[in-house]
Parts: C-alpha cells; sequence; structure tokens
C-alpha cells in the first residue's frame, strides 16, 4: 500500500468543495489543506498494529458519498448560559459565529495514534460537528444535549466535536448520533475534549447508529491540573465499531473516570482500544468497560494504561468485564499495564468474561423471575454499576433508554 | 549447598571432590549454522533417517521464518556468530576458573557454595562424574520401568515411543526459535513414567549421567502415561554461568488421562545470555499439569509455558516468578488453551523489577467455544522498586464460549514506605527490609519449590537487594 | 461405483492423476469450497478443507509427511485422510473427504 493511499474515495478536490460549498475563510481552506498533507503521509492501519489486530477494514465503504447537506445539529442551551459565555453549537456555525474561538481549538492536535489516518481525515474532511466551550469560571446548570440524527444510511460522515472547559469551569454534556438502519455507511466522528485547570467536565457520546453503519471513532481527552473529567462512551448500533480513545492525564492532581458500555447482538463487531496516558504526579485515572453479548456479537478491548518515568504518586485501575449471553458471542478484554515508574500509589486491573453468574441467577428467579426476565434484571443491574458513576440523572435515563432495545427495560421484569 | 539435591549431602568424600580434567580436547564445527551443519550434527549422532529429514526440515523454516517482532529486544543475537555443536561435555563452558565473571565468583562464596561444585556450575574443566551417586536412585526407577535418559539415548534405545510424540506437541515451524531448536538440539531429558507409576523423588537433569546442564539447544520430552505422576526439576539458583550466548530449548510434555506432572524451573543465567524457551503441555482428561517457573538469570528472557487442556476435567497451573535487576528484560508468563468442557486454569505472576530491568508479563487464556463450564483465573502482580525499572503486563484474552468463567487481575505496587519504615525501625538496613518484603511477595509461589530451592531464592533475593551481584 | 454414480451421489472431479508429486498436497477450489488435495508418496490421494483450525492458515500450501499435512503456519498437522489432528497448534480436527480415483480423475464426494 502506498504512502498516498488512503482509507476513503475522497480527494483533494472534494475537500476544496467543502470549503466553497460553506463558504469558508481563509483560515479554515488552509487548516484543511494542511491536514489533507498529512493525511497523505498517514496511511491507514495494516492490520499488523496491536491495536488492530482484531477488527479487518476490508468491508469498510470507501466509496460512501460524503455527507454535505447535514441536518441542523438539535442542541439548546439552557436559560441564562448564553449570557455567561456558553457556546453550544454545530461547528458549522460557530465558524462563522466565533471564529476566533474556534481557530483557537479546531485542528491544533493530534489524536490517538492507533487511529492518526482518520483523525487527520476528520480534519481535512468534516462537514458537520460541534463546538461547546464553557468560559472560565463558568458552571453550566442541567446537562447539555446535542444530537446529531443522519438523513439516509449509506453516506459518509466525519465530523468534528470540540469540548473545551476553561479554567475552574463546569458542564455536563451528552452528544447523540443517530442514522438509519439498512445500507452500510461511514461515520468516522472524532472528539477533542479539553478540561483546564479545576475545570470539571462529564461528557458522554451515544451511539446509535444503523445495523448497516461502520463507526470508525477517534476521541481525546486531556485532563489539567486539578481537573476532574468523566467520560461515557456508550456504544449501541452499527455493524462495526472501531473506537479509540486516549486520556491524557498532562496536569498534575488530575482525576478521571472513563466510562463504556455496550449492548451488541446480532453480527456486531465492537471493539475499542484506550490508552491512560499518567504522565504527571497525583493524577488518577480509573476505566471501567461493561458489554453486554448477544447472538453472534463479538467485543474487543485493548486498553493500555501507560505510567510515565519520574511520575509520583499516580493511582490508576481498568476494569473491562464482559457478559456473555449466548453461546456465539465472544469477547477479548486484554487490558495492558506499562508501568515505568516506582512512586506508584495504586496500579492494577481486572478483567471478566463469561455468563451470568448461575447463582446470581438462581437468586432472581427464586423471587418469582423467569429465565429471560431474571437475565434482563441482571444484565441491566450489570449496567447500572456503570450510569450510577456519571451521576447525572438525563444521560443516566436516556443511555438505558437506548440500551432497551437489547436489554429490556425494568418495566419488563416488574 | 548450591546442588538442589539432598542425595549430595550422602556422597563419600572421595567422590564428593572427584574432580578431574578431561583429556580430550574439544572439537568444535566452525561458527555458523547451515544445512551442512545440520546434517553433520545428524551424521555425528548417528540418528535415523526420519530424524536427520525432520532437523533438515526444520532448518528450513528456521531460515525461512522472520524474528518476532514482539516481546524483547533481540536485535543483539546473531545466528552465524553461534557454535551449533560441541563435543564433549564442556559445551558452554568457560576455559578457566579466571574467566568466570567477579560477580558470579563472589556469589557463590556468599552462598557458600563448595569449591568443586562452584566449578562445576561454571562449567569449568572436565566432568562431575555422578555414576556413583545415583545409581541407587536409577535402579528404582527401572525397577518401576520408567524410563530417564538423554534425549539422543532415548531416540536410540525408544525409538518408537519417541517417535510417536516428538514434535506433535511443538512442530518444527511453531515458532522460529522452535525451528532452530528442532534443526540443532543436542541433549535434554527423555522420561517415560508407566500407567499408574508414582514417583516419588524429584526427578533431577542432574540424575543423568555425564550430562550438559548448559545445553544450548536441549530437547526435553516427557510422556507421563495414564495415572501416572511425576516432577521433574532443571536449573539452579546460583548463577550459572555459560559462554554461549543464546540458549533455546524446547520442552514437550504429553499428561494422559488421569496423570499429574509438574515441571519446575529455576534458570539464573549469566547476564549474557538470551534464553528463549519454548515449553508447551497437553493435558488430557482428568489429568493436572504444573509449570513453576522461576526467571532470575540472563540478559534477556522469552518463555511463556504454555498449557492445552484437551481433555474434561484437565486443569493446568503456571506459576511463575521474574526477577529483573540492571539491564535484564525478563518477559515471561503463560498460555492457558480451553479445548474441552469442565477444564480449570490458574497462572500466578509475581515479578519484581529493580535498577533498570523491565520484566513484562505476557500471557493468553483462549476457550474455544463448546468449552463450557470452564474456570479460569489469571493473578499478575508486579513489584517496582527503583524509578527507572518497569513492569509491563499484556494479558490476552480470547473468549468464545458463554457458559464459563474467566477472571484476571493484576496489580502493580512499589515497596510501601510505612511497611519499610516499621521494618527498619526494628533494626533491619533498608537492604534487609526490602529483601524481607519481596521475599513475603514472591512467598506463594517459592513455597511450591522443592525446599533447597527456596532457601536458595531467599538468600539470592537477599543478595539482589544489597546489590552484591549483578 | 460407477462414475455417474459417484456424481450422483456428490462426487467432484478435483485433479487428474500426474497433477500433483507424489509426497505434496495443493489447494483446489471446487463449488464454493476450498480443498488441500494431497498425493502419498505411497501413491494414496486424499482430501481436507483448506483452512487451518488454528489461525486460518492455508493447508494446501503447506508440506505433506507420510500422511500428515503440516500447516505453513505454525507446522500444526492433520491426518489427509481422516481430518485428525497429528500435532499442535490446532485442536479441532478438519473436515476429511471420501476421495477415490476413476481412471485418470481424481474424485471428491463434497
Amino acid at each position: 500500500m502506498t504512502l498516498t493511499q488512503t482509507a476513503s474515495a475522497i480527494d483533494a478536490d472534494a475537500i476544496g468543495r467543502i470549503s466553497d460549498r460553506l463558504d469558508e475563510p481563509a483560515w479554515l481552506r488552509a487548516l484543511r489543506a494542511r491536514w489533507w498533507g498529512r493525511l497523505s503521509v498517514t496511511p491507514p492501519p495494516t492490520g499488523q498494529e496491536e491495536e488492530w489486530r482484531r477488527t479487518s477494514l476490508d468491508s469498510l465503504p470507501r466509496d460512501a458519498e460524503l455527507l454535505l447537506d447535514v441536518p441542523q445539529l438539535e442542541a439548546h442551551l439552557p436559560m441564562g448560559a448564553a449570557e455567561a459565555g456558553v457556546i453550544l453549537t454545530d461547528l458549522r456555525t460557530a465558524v462563522r459565529d466565533h471564529p476566533e474561538l474556534v481557530e483557537r481549538y479546531l485542528g491544533r492536535a493530534d489524536g490517538p495514534g492507533s487511529h492518526a489516518h482518520f483523525w487527520a481525515l476528520a480534519q481535512a474532511a468534516w462537514t458537520g460537528g460541534l463546538f461547546c466551550y464553557v468560559p472560565r469560571g463558568a458552571s453550566v446548570d442541567g446537562t447539555l444535549v446535542a444530537r446529531q440524527t443522519l438523513p439516509r444510511a449509506d453516506v459518509a460522515f466525519h465530523p468534528v466535536s470540540i469540548v473545551v472547559a476553561e479554567e475552574g469551569s463546569s458542564v455536563t454534556l451528552l452528544e447523540e448520533i443517530v442514522s438509519p438502519d439498512g445500507a452500510a455507511g461511514w461515520y468516522g466522528g472524532i472528539a477533542d475534549v479539553r478540561a483546564e485547570q479545576g475545570a470539571r467536565v462529564r461528557y458522554a457520546n451515544l451511539q446509535q447508529l444503523g445495523d448497516g453503519a461502520w463507526h470508525v471513532g477517534a476521541e481525546r481527552v486531556v485532563v489539567g491540573q486539578d481537573a476532574v473529567v468523566t467520560t461515557l462512551n456508550a456504544e449501541v448500533g452499527s455493524r462495526v465499531t472501531k473506537l479509540g480513545l486516549d486520556v491524557l492525564m498532562t496536569g498534575k492532581g488530575g482525576t478521571s473516570k472513563v466510562l463504556g458500555l455496550l449492548a451488541a447482538g446480532d453480527d456486531q463487531q465492537i471493539d475499542i482500544n484506550t490508552v491512560q496516558d499518567l504522565a504527571a504526579d497525583h493524577t488518577t485515572s480509573d476505566l471501567l468497560y461493561l458489554s453486554a453479548l448477544y447472538d453472534r456479537a463479538h467485543a474487543s478491548f485493548y486498553g493500555l494504561t501507560n505510567v510515565r518515568p519520574g511520575t509520583k504518586q499516580t493511582s490508576s485501575y481498568q476494569e473491562c468485564r464482559n457478559l456473555l449471553l449466548s453461546p456465539q458471542a465472544g469477547a477479548e478484554p486484554i487490558p495492558v499495564l506499562e508501568i515505568e515508574a516506582n512512586d506508584i500509589l495504586r496500579c492494577g486491573h481486572g478483567a471478566t468474561a463469561g455468563a451470568i453468574d448461575p447463582t446470581m441467577l438462581f437468586y432472581a428467579q427464586s423471587r418469582g423471575l423467569d429465565a429471560d426476565a431474571a437475565e434482563r434484571m441482571i444484565v441491566r443491574g450489570f449496567f447500572e454499576q456503570v450510569v450510577a458513576k456519571i451521576e447525572d440523572e438525563t444521560i443516566r435515563e436516556r443511555i438505558l433508554a437506548a440500551l432497551a432495545r437489547r436489554i429490556g427495560t425494568t418495566e419488563d421484569v416488574s | 549447598m548450591a546442588l538442589p539435591n539432598p542425595a549430595l549431602t550422602q556422597i563419600p568424600d572421595s567422590y564428593k571432590f572427584g574432580w578431574h580434567d578431561s583429556e580430550q580436547p574439544r572439537t568444535t564445527f566452525e561458527k555458523g549454522i547451515s544445512a551442512e551443519v545440520v546434517a553433520e550434527i545428524s551424521r555425528i549422532k548417528d540418528e535415523p533417517k526420519w530424524m536427520t529429514d525432520l532437523r533438515l526440515k526444520a532448518y528450513r523454516h528456521f531460515e525461512a521464518r522472520p524474528m518476532p517482532k514482539w516481546g524483547a529486544d533481540l536485535s543483539g543475537i546473531d545466528f552465524q556468530d553461534i557454535y551449533y555443536y560441541v563435543t564433549g561435555n564442556s559445551e558452554g563452558a568457560a576455559q578457566s576458573w579466571d574467566d568466570v565473571p567477579d560477580y558470579i565468583r563472589r556469589t557463590y562464596d556468599k552462598l557458600g557454595i563448595p569449591e568443586a561444585e562452584k566449578k562445576y556450575l561454571a562449567g569449568v574443566g572436565g566432568q562431575y562424574d555422578s555414576e556413583v551417586i545415583y545409581h541407587n536412585i536409577r535402579e528404582d526407577l527401572e525397577k518401576q520401568g520408567v524410563i530417564f535418559m538423554g534425549t539422543d539415548q532415548a531416540l536410540k534405545e525408544h525409538p518408537e515411543l519417541f517417535r510417536e510424540h516428538f514434535g506433535t506437541v511443538i512442530p518444527a515451524n511453531d515458532n522460529k526459535l522452535a525451528a532452530l531448536n528442532t534443526a540443532v538440539w543436542s541433549g535434554g531429558s527423555f522420561i517415560y513414567v508407566p500407567k499408574g507409576v508414582h514417583v516419588e523423588l524429584p526427578l533431577q537433569a542432574y540424575f543423568r549421567i555425564n550430562t550438559q546442564n548448559m545445553g544450548q539447544f536441549e530437547r526435553t520430552l516427557i510422556i507421563a502415561d495414564e495415572g501416572s505422576s511425576v516432577h521433574y526439576v532443571e536449573g539452579c539458583t546460583a548463577p550459572t554461568y555459560s559462554t554461549a550466548s543464546l540458549h533455546s530449548a524446547v520442552v514437550e510434555i504429553i499428561v494422559k488421562k488421569g496423570a499429574r506432572v509438574r515441571y519446575t524451573t529455576i534458570q539464573n543465567w549469566s547476564s549474557n545470555v538470551y534464553n528463549l524457551v519454548t515449553k508447551r503441555a497437553v493435558a488430557h482428561e482428568d489429568s493436572v499439569m504444573e509449570w513453576v517457573d522461576g526467571n532470575l538469570g540472563s540478559k534477556v528472557t522469552m518463555k511463556y509455558p504454555s498449557i492445552y487442556l484437551l481433555g474434561e476435567r484437565a486443569h493446568g497451573e503456571v506459576l511463575s516468578i521474574a526477577f529483573a535487576g540492571d539491564g535484564q528484560h525478563q518477559d515471561a508468563g503463560g498460555k492457558i488453551i480451553h479445548a474441552a468442557p469442565n477444564t480449570t486454569s490458574l497462572i500466578t505472576s509475581k515479578s519484581i523489577s529493580r535498577g533498570t530491568g523491565r520484566t513484562s508479563y505476557r500471557g493468553l487464556i483462549k476457550v474455544y467455544p463448546g468449552c463450557e463450564r470452564s474456570k479460569s483465573t489469571v493473578r499478575c502482580d508486579a513489584l517496582i522498586l527503583d524509578d527507572e525499572a518497569r513492569s509491563d503486563t499484556y494479558p490476552y484474552m480470547e473468549i468464545d464460549e458463554e457458559n464459563v468463567t474467566i477472571g484476571h487481575e493484576a496489580t502493580v505496587s512499589k515497596v510501601g514506605s510505612e511497611q519499610l519504615f516499621y521494618l527498619m525501625s526494628r533494626g533491619l538496613t533498608e537492604a534487609e527490609a526490602s529483601a524481607m518484603i519481596v521475599n513475603g511477595f514472591i512467598e506463594p509461589i517459592v513455597k511450591e519449590l522443592p525446599m533447597e530451592y527456596a532457601v536458595e531464592m531467599n538468600r539470592l533475593i537477599q543478595l539482589q537487594m544489597e546489590g552484591a551481584v549483578g | 461405483m460407477t462414475a455417474l454414480e459417484q456424481t450422483a451421489s456428490g462426487f467432484v472431479t478435483v485433479a487428474r492423476a500426474g497433477d500433483l508429486e507424489p509426497g505434496s498436497v495443493r489447494v483446489v477450489e471446487v463449488d464454493g469450497r476450498s480443498l488441500c488435495i494431497g498425493l502419498t508418496e505411497d501413491g494414496e490421494w486424499g482430501a481436507i478443507d483448506n483452512v487451518c483450525t488454528h489461525d486460518g492458515g492455508t493447508l494446501g500450501e503447506g508440506e505433506l509427511d507420510d500422511s500428515g499435512v503440516e500447516c505453513p503456519r505454525h507446522g500444526g498437522r492433520f491426518d489427509l485422510f481422516s481430518g485428525r489432528v497429528l500435532a499442535l497448534p490446532p485442536v479441532r480436527p478438519v473436515n476429511a473427504y471420501e476421495t477415490v480415483v476413476d481412471g485418470d480423475e481424481v474424485r471428491v464426494r463434497l
């Protein structure tokens, strides 16, 4: 594979046409062109890389038509937030209304190394996305929800989401992506989340793509000094998901909770790789990823915890648990530790895979539930552990509702 | 006492120092490997055609396979800079006591190893004649029908048994180093235990007459027939000096229905050695296979004892200790393949890294579809003692059966300052206190070792902590 | 069985005598299936599935020793006539196919 080949059928002209159509300022055209240049020297994964060995990109729908007419992003700010300087709009609108701010953050950083090719592609070819900005000291009440619905299944869409919480601010944001079932499409959304000193951020991403969709996404989260960040990725849809997430603890005393849940069935393949990079003293990062696998679904998880040399008193834990709920479901949890400092407060990981504990099932059934209802109740309980950690009622409800298709609802079991 | 063998205490004095210099000069080939060298090795050993053909095929595979791109850094190995066959028993031996590195000589002193044994361990000079000592032990084994001899000899004396099993657990093309071993193997142990026979005394490499205990390319084959049991022990906790820089052994074990095998290895190769070993066992119905693996020495070790649980209710365990001091990389772990229902496995790994050392746990638990009610637990704990040391954990899991319970847990920690403070306030030096904590850390595995090893291991850790060696 | 009877009961031709050197194997694609066919030194033909159950290696590109087909990927071996595992790392056997020689044609029942 030559270096100039890319995963997509998009070419340099197409990038220019995006700028024309959206009537973009010169700085943005130049930015896209720079990333296009980067893309052409960043080949797609060969499949030999550790993170890519378990998911093949052979059937990625590279020729899917790039979506140019993107439906309006549904996003609203609560009363008073706009006056406080908080911004929540789609990215195109933000370019138009807040160019200096967007220019400060858009396309300025590299994403997860495993997904470098796709990060560059999105930075060059985005046609939609999100810009959420919270100025220093501002505290946003309630939960911000931004929902993007795609009009057709068979499109390619690589939006860029930017979330910036300045010093001392706080915000809770749920991003949702929805597309119809049916034909194969390609969703390559990337997210760039920054929590500056002392900021508090809760960022959840709920993926409900259609059953033919390929989801190749990447997220980069930077946690500043004494900041507290909780991220939650909920994978409900898609035929194949390959998500790369980097959580960079660059500021002393920063804390992160990295949560993930997926409920997959039919022939879904969900593959997630994460990096928890503890690069500063007194940082804490705890990861909890849960999956419930039905039918012939398969989940792979490759999580790297890297404690950098010279850091002191870091604390990290990685936990990946997989419930196998049918004979043909399969899981591959691989939590990896690379520890290069010795002054650690705590460090560990745990992974499990298997059926529901028979004792628990028996107990539930002895309460009068039939086997199916007992299983649904236990699986829900399994997931509630994760949603409870994000401590936001709106997010919890919306995610459990999305999962209901697979795992059922509490109403079913009463 | 360095040699982990209680029988030695019964040696009459005249034999204890029965040390004599060999009169025969060593004959070696030129360095480097080729098909001609492989054929010549087979010719010198006077082997049947099938073995010669297999060696040559394995050599072809060795040439064709690339080096592994994962694991430790193997760029320092030059395959053409190695002697592939040395006659006599001095393979890998130093030419004189002065050649033996200082740190090894000092360790022997501190461990209180007698003069003769020091030389033996360092492989200096001639043979250590073990004929008389082990005569009685061998008689007992023969009476039970147990076959225990060098692999070369077994090929000649038990050809059908040999051919039936050789290369069925680790085939010639399994990986590059196994291919190399299959091409140039020499030495190693062959053990066959008949049905229902329980070998009470742990069998050791030293029991074989004229052993080359530092064979570079040893090939071991152990077959435990139905209902039998045996424990095999190799290696030594005291530093073992070898001029040869590549040690690439292959161990194949077949545990038949209802049988039980434990294979204990403690290696403490000198710091010039690349120790790359392929060890694998198959466990049939109702059997038990245990690997106890201690990695203390070598510059680089890559070793992942494996167990294929092929029969229902088979049980496999890997107990692994790794200690990496300055400049060392211990890349070790275990692989367990569940290929039948109701199988169980346990991997316990304890590793310690200090100075600039690096320990990596690398393991695999694979469960094939249909292996219902199987259970596996992996527990890896690592201690990092210094700021420049490094510890990695790479646990792979491929679970394709729902009705199972598979769990893995790992921790990485440092020596707690409160613990240290408490011990030091009781009059221990920092080195002594650290040694005590480290010994406590590895205790669950050390208690599974034969007692002499356990005692040696503790003392060695203490020396390491004092920075007296390596 | 006559050739007609063979065809009726699902035998298809996969090779002709002389297509293979004794002691070798090759890949044959037939009826949407990928097979590994082999001819032993003793002159017997056999056929098994082409995909190794260990890691997906192509058995037909491997080697044949006596009646053992060696997978080129990691050296695992299967019996050419029964599909049984002769050497690890595969643990599950491959399907074997009844093979007959009719005159010049080597036929396999799928």
